[in-house]
C-alpha cells in the first residue's frame, strides 16, 4: 500500500515537472524570438529599437541563458511572480488571471455540479422505467451531440436575439460599477445564466447516458440478482446499484472539475464572458506565451490533483482496485 | 421503510441546499470577485483633486443621460495611462487627460489648431514656441513652458520615448516664462518635428523626472496629473470611466465644455458583439470595425436608419484613414520586374472588394495611394498618364514582358482579420484569372509582422500608411533607405531600392513647410515615380470606422454637418492629436422622446 | 471543451480510468471465447442487430448524412467559389441562402459535411491506433512500464490541446485536412489508451490468458490473438464514440478559428457567420443549418452506437 502510494506520488511529481517544463518551453518553441515577436507591433526607428529592446529582455528574462530563465521561471512559480503579460503590457499575469478565474469557476462548477446531480438522478430514473429511458436516453444523445458553438449560438439567437430575455454579451451591462448592490447583482445574473445554460445543457446529457448505463449494468449484475434472491426489497437493491454505479461518475466528476480551471473556451468565447477560458483566447490570438504560460500552471495543476484525487478514492474505496494494480500479473 | 424514506429524505433535503449552497457561491464568487477587481482612482487623495459634488463611486452605476458610452479603442483590459505606452494606454490617456501641442485638423485644410501652444514659429534652424497661458495640471499646479522643455529634451534624450526619432534633429530646448525656444542642430527636419507638435503628449516635469529612464514605458501612471478636459475616476478589467475636470482650460479660453458628465469606455469583445451592443443602445459612440453596418445605416433610406449616425449620409459612411496597399517583395523575383507589378495593379478589381467584402464601407484607393484628405498634392496629370485601373487584358500584356515563368506565390493577411481574408481571396482569383498563381496564407500576425520585417515572404496586404498632415511620410514609407536585414522601423517592408527618390524624401524633410512650391514640386515627381514603379499597389483606403447611436446623444460628426465636421476617432493618435475635443464637446443630449 | 469518453467499464475501474462520462458499459467475460460459439455468435449478431431499433434508426439517418455529405456538392447547382448576391435568405436558387461574400450555402455546408468527416475519421482512426498500442502494452506488462505510460497519458492530457495547435501552427503556413485529423488523433488517444488498458487487466486475468502463457506463445500474440477479439466489440464501440467525439471536437477547433485553412468546414461556417454578425443581423440561415447537421450527424452516431452496445450486450437487451 506504502508502495503504491509512494510509487504515484513519484509520478505525479515527475508529471508535474514535466508539464511545467513544457509550460515554460512554449514561449521559446515558437519560431523567433518573443520579444522581437511584440516589438514587431510596433514601428520603431533603429535606435529606439535597440532600446526598447534591451527594456523588454530584462523585463521578461530573456536576456539571460535558457538555464537560469528556467530556474528563474521556477523561482517565480513558486514565490507567486508569474511575469508580465504582452497583451496588457505591462499588467502582471497573476493580476489578468485572479481577474478572470471567478467568472470561470461562477459559470463552471455550478453548471458541471448541478447537472451532475440532475443528471444522475435522471440516468437513474431512466434506468428504472422504460417510458423515461425512451424520452431521456435519445433526448440526453442529441444534447451530448451539440457543439458547444452551435448551442451557444442558438441560445443567443432565441433567447437574445429574438425573445430578447437575456443579453449575450459580456459579465455585467456596462457604466455599472462593481458593488454589493442588487442592481449589479442582477446584471451579473442576467449575464451569467446563458452561458451557463449552455455548459449544463451539453453536460447534462453526459452524466444521465452515463449513470442510466451504469445502473442497468448495476441492476443486471451477478450480486444484484444474488440480493435479490435473498428477498431484498427493490429499493435496497436499487441503492447499493446506484452507489457502485456512482464510483465511475464520480472519477468523472472529479476529472471535469480538474479541468474546470481552463474554462470553457468556446462558451466563453461565444458569449464574450471574461473568464479564464476567453483569456486564454485572448493570449492565443496575440500570442501573449508569458500569459498562456501563467495560465496553464492552474489547469496543469488542476488536472494533476484532480487525477491524484481520482487515485486515493479508488484505492480507499474500491478494493479491486488494490489487487488488480500492485504489481500486475496473478 | 420508515428508515429509509428518512434516510432519503434528509440526503434530498441535504442535495437540495447543496444546490441552492452552490447558486449562491456563485453568486458571491462573481459578486465579490468583481468588486475587489475594480479600482477608483478618486478615492485616493493623491491627484490632490477634490472629488465633485456626487462621488461617483457611491453610486450604483453612471446616470445614463449624462454619460455617454464609447467602444472600439480598447482591446485588453485598462491598466496603464502613461502616453508613452503609445501600443496599450487606455482609451483617453492622451486626449483626454494628457494633451499635445497643436492639434491636427485633416478635415479643414490639413491646418493645425492652436491646443497648449498658442502659436509656434521658425525663424532659421530654431522653433519658438508660445506656451498657453493660465493653464493648470490636474493637481493644481501651472502649465509653464518648462513642462513643455522637460517633454521634448526627454524625447531628445531617451531612446525609449516614442517621439526620439521626432526629434533627433534638434539640440535643445529651453524655457523661459511661458516661451520655448527650440534649437536645431544642422538642417532641422520639418516634417519630422512637426508630427511631434501633434502627436507628443506635455508632462508635468515636476512627477516624470522622478521616473527612472529605463521605467518610461513601464511605469504605470494609474493616478495621471494632466492638463486635459476630463479626470480619470474608476477603472475595472472590462471598462474605464472619466469625469469632467472642472478646471479645464478650455472652456474660458476656447468656449468649449462637455454636455455629458461621464465617459466611459468599454473593453471590446468581437465585432459582432460591438454590433449588438451598438444597436441596442448600450454604446453611443463605437469606433469598431463593424460588418454589416452599411446595412443597418441605409436601411431607412439613408436618413440614419435605426438611428445610427457615420460620417458620411452614403458610401463609403467613413473618413478613410490609411491606405492598404499590396505589398511585393521587390527583392525577390518575379516581384522586382516592374512589369510583374503592374501586370499585378492592372489585374486587381478594387471595386469588387469594396463591394462584395466591405459593402461599401471603404473606398477604392487613388492609384497614387495619398489619402483624401491629401487630394490638394495629388497630381493629377501624372495620374491620368501613368495611374493604373482595372483592366486584365492590359495586365496580360504586361504579364507576357515580365518574364513570369508560372509560379506559385503567397499572399499573406493576418489570421483573423477576416476582412483581409476575404479580400485576398478576391484578389487571388482576379490575379488567378490572368494567369498569375498565388496561394492566399493566413499566418498568425506576429509571425507574419516578422515575415515583413525579414523580407521573407512573396506578397502582402499591408496598411501602415496613415493620415497624416503631408506626404511626406507616406513616401518615406515608400522609400526609405538603407535596407537592413531586419526592417524594425516598419518603412520601407517592400525592400525597394531608388536612392534618387530617397533624395528627393530626404529633400522634402528638409525643406521649410512654408515653402510650398519646393515641395509641391518635390512631391509631384515623387508621384510620378511611383506610378511608373509601382513599389506598392495601393488598392483602397480603410476607414476610421465610426458609428454614432442618436438614443441618448446627437449631433455627432459628420460631413454636412453645420457644427460637428471634426474628426469622430477615439483611437490612440487621434483622440490627443486630431479634433476629436471639438467632436465630443458638440455633441448634444438627444431629444426626450415624445410620448 | 467537452469531449466524450469511451465506454466505462464498471468491470475494474482502476484508477486512472477516470472516463469522464460513461457511455455504454460492456461486460467482459459472460461471452464465452470458445470457437464453436463464436461462430453461432456471429448470426446471432446479425439477428440481433437488424432487430435493434436504435441501431437501425441510427445507422440509417448516418446513412441519410454521408450520402448528403457525398452526393450534395455534385448535385449542388452552384460552386462553392461563385459570387451571387450576399445575404440571400434561403430560396428556391439558393436552397441555404447565401453569405456575406455572395457564395451559395448549400454547396458550402455540403463541402463542409465532407471535411469534418474526413478530419473525424482521421481522428478516430489515429487514435484509435494509438491507443490501443499504448494500452495494451501498459496493461499488459503493468508495474514500471504501466506507470511510465500513465505519466504519458497525464502529460498529454495536460497540455491544452489548444495551445499546441498554436504552436505548431505557427510553423505552418496553411492547415490542411490531414493535419487537423492527425492532431486530434494524437490528443484524445489517452482516452482509449485507458479504457484499453483497464480492460487488458481484467481479461489478463481470466484462465485462458493463464493457459496461453503456459503453453510458451508470446506476450504480442497473446494480445493479438485472445485478449483483443473479446474486446473487439467494447474497441469498436470506443471507435465510434471517437468518431463523434473527434468531429466535436473539430467544430470547437475551427470556431475558434484553427480549422482548415485550405477548405471550409462546419465549424469554419459557424466561425464565419459570427465574426460576419450573422446572429446580430438575424441571417439564421447562416450559422443554424451547420450546427443542426453536425448534431444529426453525431446523435445518429451515438444512438447507432447504444443500439450496437444492446446488439453486443445481452444483459442490456432484456431491458
Amino acid at each position: 500500500m506504502r508502495r503504491y502510494l509512494s510509487r504515484k506520488v513519484l509520478t505525479y511529481l515527475l508529471a508535474f515537472v514535466v508539464g511545467v517544463t513544457i509550460d515554460w518551453g512554449i514561449p521559446h518553441l515558437m519560431p523567433g524570438d518573443p520579444v522581437q515577436l511584440y516589438l514587431s507591433n510596433f514601428s520603431l526607428k533603429p535606435a529606439g529599437y535597440a532600446a526598447m529592446y534591451k527594456m523588454m529582455s530584462q523585463a521578461f528574462g530573456t536576456n539571460l541563458p535558457l538555464w537560469d530563465q528556467y530556474l528563474h521561471y521556477w523561482r517565480g512559480l513558486l514565490t507567486g511572480n508569474w511575469g508580465l503579460s504582452f497583451w496588457d503590457f505591462p499588467a502582471q499575469v497573476s493580476t489578468l488571471i485572479f481577474q478572470a478565474l471567478p467568472y470561470t469557476l461562477a459559470l463552471l462548477v455550478p453548471a458541471i455540479t448541478l447537472s451532475y446531480m440532475l443528471g444522475n438522478r435522471l440516468g437513474a430514473a431512466a434506468a428504472r422505467r422504460k417510458v423515461l429511458d425512451n424520452s431521456v436516453l435519445p433526448g440526453g444523445y442529441v444534447l451530448q451531440a451539440m457543439p458547444y458553438p452551435w448551442l451557444a449560438l442558438a441560445l443567443a439567437f432565441l433567447f437574445g436575439e429574438v425573445w430578447h430575455v437575456f443579453p449575450v454579451s459580456g459579465p455585467y451591462d456596462p457604466g455599472l460599477i462593481p458593488a454589493f448592490s442588487w442592481t449589479f447583482i442582477s446584471s451579473l445574473l442576467y449575464h451569467w445564466f446563458l452561458p451557463f445554460f449552455t455548459v449544463f445543457l451539453v453536460s447534462l446529457g453526459g452524466w444521465a447516458i452515463g449513470m442510466r448505463n451504469l445502473v442497468i449494468y448495476e441492476l443486471e449484475n451477478d450480486s444484484s440478482r444474488y440480493l435479490r434472491a435473498l428477498g431484498a426489497s427493490e429499493r435496497m437493491i436499487r441503492r447499493y446499484a446506484y452507489r457502485n454505479a456512482s464510483l465511475p461518475q464520480l472519477s468523472g466528476l472529479a476529472l471535469a472539475l480538474g479541468v474546470v480551471v481552463g474554462g470553457n473556451i468556446v462558451t466563453e468565447y461565444a458569449f464574450s464572458y471574461p473568464g479564464l477560458g476567453h483569456l486564454i483566447f485572448e493570449a492565443i490570438s496575440n500570442e501573449d506565451f508569458f500569459l498562456l504560460q501563467g495560465i496553464f500552471i492552474f489547469i496543469i495543476i488542476g488536472v494533476l490533483v484532480a487525477n491524484f484525487i481520482i487515485d486515493i478514492v479508488f484505492v480507499i474505496t474500491d478494493p479491486r482496485t488494490r489487487l488488480g494494480m500492485q504489481g500486475g500479473s496473478a | 421503510m420508515n428508515r429509509d424514506t428518512k434516510a432519503m429524505k434528509t440526503r434530498q433535503a441535504g442535495r437540495r441546499a447543496a444546490r441552492w449552497g452552490i447558486a449562491a457561491a456563485a453568486v458571491l464568487i462573481l459578486a465579490s470577485a468583481s468588486a475587489c477587481t475594480s479600482s477608483s482612482s478618486s478615492s485616493t487623495p493623491k491627484t490632490g483633486t477634490s472629488p465633485t459634488s456626487s462621488s461617483s463611486a457611491t453610486l450604483a452605476g453612471y446616470p445614463r443621460a449624462q454619460t455617454i458610452y464609447t467602444s472600439g479603442t480598447m482591446y485588453s483590459p485598462p491598466t496603464t495611462w502613461n502616453p508613452f505606452n503609445v501600443g496599450n494606454y487606455a482609451t483617453g490617456a492622451q486626449g483626454l487627460i494628457y494633451e499635445p501641442l497643436f492639434l491636427f485638423d485633416p478635415i479643414h485644410n490639413n491646418s493645425y489648431m492652436p491646443w497648449l501652444a498658442t502659436s509656434g514659429t521658425w525663424s532659421g534652424s530654431t522653433y519658438t514656441i508660445h506656451v498657453r497661458d493660465n493653464v493648470k495640471w490636474s493637481n493644481g499646479t501651472p502649465l509653464t513652458g518648462a513642462d513643455v522643455a522637460y517633454s521634448i529634451n526627454l524625447a531628445r534624450t531617451n531612446a525609449l520615448d516614442p517621439y526620439h526619432a521626432n526629434v533627433a534633429s534638434v539640440s535643445s530646448a529651453t524655457a523661459n516664462g511661458n516661451t520655448v525656444t527650440v534649437v536645431f542642430s544642422g538642417a532641422p527636419a520639418y516634417s519630422e518635428f512637426q508630427d511631434f507638435l501633434w502627436e507628443a503628449p506635455i508632462v508635468n516635469q515636476a512627477i516624470w523626472s522622478k521616473v527612472p529612464a529605463a521605467q518610461l514605458i513601464t511605469f504605470a501612471d494609474n493616478h495621471p496629473v494632466g492638463t486635459g478636459p476630463m479626470l480619470l475616476d474608476t477603472y475595472s478589467a472590462t471598462q474605464e470611466a472619466y469625469k469632467l475636470n472642472p478646471g479645464w482650460w478650455g472652456t474660458p479660453q476656447l468656449g468649449l465644455s462637455f454636455k455629458f458628465k461621464y465617459l466611459v469606455d468599454v473593453l471590446n469583445g468581437s465585432n459582432n458583439v460591438e454590433l449588438a451592443a451598438l444597436s441596442a443602445g448600450q454604446i453611443d459612440w463605437s469606433n469598431n470595425f463593424l460588418p454589416g453596418i452599411n446595412q443597418l445605416v441605409s436601411g431607412l433610406g439613408g436618413a440614419g436608419g435605426y438611428g445610427i449616425s457615420t460620417f458620411y449620409k452614403n458610401s463609403p459612411y467613413m473618413l478613410s484613414a490609411n491606405t492598404a496597399w499590396l505589398e511585393p517583395n521587390t527583392s525577390k523575383a518575379p516581384m522586382s520586374n516592374v512589369n510583374f507589378r503592374k501586370a499585378m495593379a492592372y489585374a486587381i478589381n478594387p471595386a469588387q472588394i469594396v463591394s462584395a467584402v466591405y459593402g461599401g464601407i471603404v473606398k477604392a484607393a487613388n492609384p497614387t495611394g495619398l489619402l483624401p484628405t491629401l487630394n490638394s498634392y495629388i497630381d493629377s496629370s501624372a495620374v491620368s498618364q501613368y495611374g493604373f485601373s482595372y483592366n486584365p487584358t492590359l495586365a496580360k500584356q504586361y504579364l507576357a514582358k515580365s518574364g513570369y515563368t508560372g509560379q506559385n506565390l503567397t499572399l499573406e493577411v493576418p489570421q483573423g482579420w477576416t476582412d483581409w481574408m476575404a479580400a485576398i481571396q478576391v484578389i487571388t482569383s482576379d490575379l488567378q484569372a490572368v494567369g498569375i498563381h498565388v496561394t492566399p496564407t493566413y499566418p498568425q500576425y506576429s509571425a507574419r509582422q516578422n515575415d515583413l520585417i525579414s523580407g521573407n515572404y512573396d506578397l502582402a496586404i499591408d496598411n501602415n500608411a496613415q493620415l497624416d498632415s503631408s506626404p511626406w511620410s507616406y513616401f518615406q514609407r515608400v522609400y526609405q533607405l538603407p535596407i537592413a536585414a531586419q526592417q524594425t522601423a516598419q518603412l520601407n517592408w517592400e525592400r525597394f531600392t531608388s536612392q534618387t527618390d530617397w533624395n528627393l524624401v530626404q529633400q522634402a524633410g528638409t525643406t521649410p513647410l512654408t515653402d510650398t512650391a519646393k515641395l509641391t514640386s518635390i512631391y509631384n515627381q515623387l508621384q510620378s515615380d511611383f506610378l511608373q514603379q509601382l513599389p506598392e499597389i495601393p488598392l483602397w483606403y480603410n476607414g476610421a470606422w465610426f458609428q454614432g447611436n442618436n438614443q441618448y446623444w446627437t449631433n455627432y460628426p459628420s460631413s454636412n454637418s453645420t457644427s460637428n465636421q471634426w474628426t469622430p476617432v477615439m483611437w490612440r493618435n487621434y483622440l490627443g492629436a486630431m479634433t476629436s475635443i471639438y467632436a465630443l464637446a458638440n455633441l448634444k443630449p438627444a431629444p426626450a422622446p415624445s410620448s | 471543451m467537452s469531449i466524450m469518453s469511451g465506454p466505462a467499464k464498471p468491470g475494474s475501474p482502476g484508477p486512472g480510468d477516470a472516463t469522464p462520462v460513461g457511455a455504454a458499459p460492456l461486460v467482459a467475460g459472460p461471452v464465452s471465447p470458445a470457437a464453436p460459439a463464436t461462430v453461432r455468435r456471429r448470426s446471432d449478431l446479425l439477428y440481433y442487430a437488424l432487430h435493434n431499433k436504435k441501431l437501425v434508426f441510427g445507422l440509417g439517418l448516418e446513412l441519410l448524412f454521408v450520402l448528403t455529405a457525398i452526393f450534395g456538392p455534385i448535385i449542388s447547382p452552384h460552386n462553392l467559389t461563385d459570387y451571387f448576391l450576399s445575404n440571400q435568405p434561403p430560396s428556391a436558387q439558393h436552397w441555404l441562402g447565401t453569405d456575406n461574400l455572395g457564395h451559395d450555402l448549400f454547396a458550402e455546408v455540403t463541402v463542409g459535411m465532407r471535411v469534418s468527416y474526413l478530419v473525424g475519421a482521421l481522428g478516430a482512426l489515429c487514435a484509435a491506433f494509438v491507443g490501443m498500442v499504448l494500452g495494451f502494452t501498459a496493461g499488459w506488462r503493468g508495474g514500471m512500464v504501466d506507470e511510465f505510460v500513465q505519466m504519458i497519458t497525464n502529460v498529454v492530457v495536460m497540455i491544452p490541446a489548444l495551445v499546441l495547435l498554436i504552436v505548431i501552427g505557427a510553423y505552418l503556413k496553411t492547415r490542411g485536412v490531414p493535419f487537423e485529423g492527425i492532431f486530434i488523433g494524437l490528443t484524445t488517444w489517452p482516452w482509449v489508451a485507458r479504457a484499453v488498458r483497464a480492460q487488458t487487466f481484467t481479461l489478463k486475468q481470466r484462465e485462458f490468458v493463464d493457459l496461453a502463457r503456459l503453453s510458451g506463445r508470446r506476450a504480442y500474440s497473446i494480445v493479438i490473438r485472445d485478449i483483443a477479439p473479446n474486446m473487439a466489440s467494447y474497441l469498436f464501440l470506443v471507435v465510434i464514440l471517437l468518431f463523434g467525439a473527434s468531429m466535436l471536437l473539430a467544430a470547437n477547433f475551427d470556431f475558434l478559428g484553427l480549422g482548415p485553412t485550405t477548405t471550409t468546414s462546419l465549424g469554419n461556417i459557424m466561425n464565419q457567420s459570427t465574426l460576419w454578425s450573422a446572429l446580430q443581423l438575424h441571417y439564421w440561415w447562416w450559422f443554424l443549418p451547420p450546427g443542426l447537421l453536425l448534431t444529426g450527424m453525431v446523435a445518429a452516431l451515438l444512438i447507432a452506437n447504444v443500439g450496437l452496445d444492446e446488439v453486443f450486450n445481452p444483459k442490456l437487451r432484456a431491458q
